[in-house]
């Protein structure tokens, strides 16, 4: 059995209002899931809600500016995730 | 890519090919770097913050692969070209063979809002039990120094798959973890810490080593 996973429509109390304010974060369209609820490698770690924050918010550091260009920085993104072996 | 992502990119402008080679090297073998990279990577139109952004950004995209293998979260959207299945006969990463001497050659908080977001992160996870244990057995597998503090052998055994073979992690992964009683937020707990350090010791040591000349 894997891990738990809470998506956004189950989510309630603390991690529903962490997964609201993670969809207010300014976001090319590009990364917005079809489904409209939080994105999966947000609910991946809904089993410490706390952590979202800062994870996520590492990544706007990293990720919402340069001085890597954005697709510089999607090439750097996809090869690890590729040697990784993760699909996601 | 997709296909081989070692195989050269054809056509490709030398910063893109630049920034194919890091991101190898980061996911594989981050202890093994050293000043020729840095050379190498700014001969072909690499600023030093260009090169610490491209350290970070593959050492967290590390963590996030981590974390979605450890919970095996399902894609977010229909696929056109199916991705390949991850093979989980492949060989583990390569421990670092020693530890690497000297000290970061480009600053992590010269990129003053990711250092304090880093800070915040691993002042949450590593306050967390075994966090010490953990992160020093993480630190020894990515080649920094560290104290061997004793750690119990089955999470011993949880923290070197997640950081060698995240390919392989599986249910397989908890069973004896659950048998002793953890559940799932202890279990997500261990995986944190344990992808938590591997994003920072895989950092200090590509930071460290790219100031070092090989040896050999």
């Amino acid at each position: 059995m894997p891990l738990a996973i809470t998506a956004y429509p189950e989510s309630t109390g603390v991690l529903r209002g962490i997964y609201d304010k993670m969809r207010e974060r300014p976001l090319p369209p590009a990364y917005r899931p079809a489904h409209g609820g939080a994105p999966g490698i947000v609910t991946a770690h809904s089993l410490d809600p706390l952590a979202i924050p800062k994870v996520f918010g590492t990544s706007t550091s990293l990720n919402g500016s340069g001085p890597l260009a954005w697709p510089e920085r999607e090439l750097v993104n996809a090869i690890t995730s590729r040697l990784n072996q993760c699909f996601y | 890519m997709i296909a081989d992502p070692r195989a050269p990119l054809v056509d490709a402008p030398p910063r893109f090919a630049a920034l194919a080679e890091l991101a190898r090297l980061l996911a594989e073998t981050p202890w093994a770097l050293s000043v020729a990279h840095r050379v190498g990577w700014q001969a072909a139109g690499l600023t030093d913050e260009d090169i610490l952004q491209a350290v970070i950004l593959a050492s967290y995209f590390g963590h996030l692969n981590r974390i979605a293998d450890a919970v095996a979260v399902p894609l977010d959207y229909d696929v056109r070209l199916v991705p390949p299945h991850a093979d989980p006969t492949t060989a583990p990463l390569a421990p670092a063979p020693a530890v690497v001497i000297g000290v970061p050659v480009l600053a992590l908080a010269s990129r003053t809002a990711t250092h304090d977001a880093l800070a915040a992160w691993a002042a949450h996870v590593f306050a967390a039990p075994h966090a010490p244990a953990i992160r020093a057995r993480v630190a020894r597998l990515l080649g920094m120094p560290a104290e061997d503090v004793a750690l119990d052998p089955e999470i011993g055994a949880f923290v070197d798959q997640l950081t060698l073979a995240p390919w392989q992690l599986g249910d397989a992964s908890y069973t004896a973890l659950r048998a002793r009683g953890l559940d799932d937020a202890a279990l997500f707990s261990l995986a944190m810490i344990a992808s938590t350090a591997g994003m920072l010791s895989r950092i200090e040591v590509a930071l460290t080593a790219l100031g070092t000349t090989p040896s050999r």
